[in-house]
């Protein structure tokens, strides 16, 4: 993925929604990076701690926030991104992510970087405030 | 912790996140892009943990594991990890530092990781902000 990809400042990031997420999601990204803590899978539990369903892992939420601007840019273009956890995601939420261009600026090494901003929400709340920078033209891989 | 980037592993890990793009997946996608092999998904170095254990590294920095929240995280990616990298992470305590909350102070940590391949490059640099909430 090398030339030139050109955005502007205010751009809509195609919006993607997922969901409802299953059990099954939850424990696919379990299996994946080996976080079994029982909060995710164990509804007792979970509701014992306060939530009505088992929560997913803070990371699944930002994997999916990654891989999806990644789907969109390029993963060759990502050059950092960065998520703040807001409020937890259960499983049989329906998570939708939307995200901008706040500016194309220059970095440090000179190339053209969008910054883009993006959140992840159930309906009306928050789960997840993020920023990601892509590289317009980077150097070629290898 | 040390790890090999793994094909099924990263297949898993796009299925995991509902990535779409083929480049994690075809390998001729991958080539035709310009890498070796097919790429990690951003967030790949999550599988890190199954390489430490996490109880008795929250155990050493003096924290209670059940206190304990992640507020952020941030990734800065010098080139994407392909299969076959061998990945070394190191991490460290940049900062710990104590700020009042509604319920007493927090204890809020700052971690910082770097994952360098076999050549001694970093690829990819993971900073994390732990949070502790006060015992009630």
């Amino acid at each position: 993925m090398s030339g030139s990809f050109v955005v502007e400042t205010g751009q809509k990031l195609p919006e993607r929604i997922l969901g409802p997420l299953t059990q099954a999601d939850v424990l696919r990204f379990a299996g994946a990076c080996g976080d079994f803590n029982p909060l995710h899978y164990d509804t007792e539990l979970a509701r014992r701690a306060g939530f009505d369903a088992p929560i997913a892992m803070g990371q699944m939420t930002a994997g999916i926030v990654a891989a999806w601007i990644a789907d969109w840019c390029g993963v060759e273009r990502l050059a950092d991104f960065e998520v703040r956890f807001v409020a937890p995601v259960l499983v049989g939420d329906t998570i939708t992510l939307t995200g901008e261009i706040a500016d194309v600026a220059s970095g440090d090494d000179g190339r053209e970087v969008a910054r883009l901003t993006v959140v992840a929400a159930k309906g009306e709340t928050v789960v997840l405030k993020g920023r990601a920078s892509a590289v317009l033209a980077p150097a070629m891989p290898g | 912790m040390s790890f090999e980037v793994e094909r099924g592993k990263v297949r898993e890990f796009a299925r995991a996140t509902f990535a779409e793009d083929p480049v994690y997946t075809d390998r001729e996608v991958a080539v035709a892009r310009g890498h070796a092999d097919v790429v990690a998904t951003p967030t790949y170095v999550v599988v890190s943990l199954h390489y430490r254990d996490q109880r008795e590294w929250v155990a050493q920095l003096g924290l209670d594991i059940g206190r304990v929240v992640v507020g952020s995280v941030r990734w800065t990616y010098r080139r994407p990890m392909v299969v076959g990298d061998m990945i070394v992470g190191t991490r460290r305590v940049v900062k710990d530092e104590r700020k009042p909350g509604s319920g007493g102070d927090l204890r809020v940590l700052t971690l910082e990781t770097d994952f360098v391949d076999a050549t001694g490059q970093i690829v990819a640099t993971e900073e994390d902000v732990v949070i502790e909430r006060p015992s009630t």
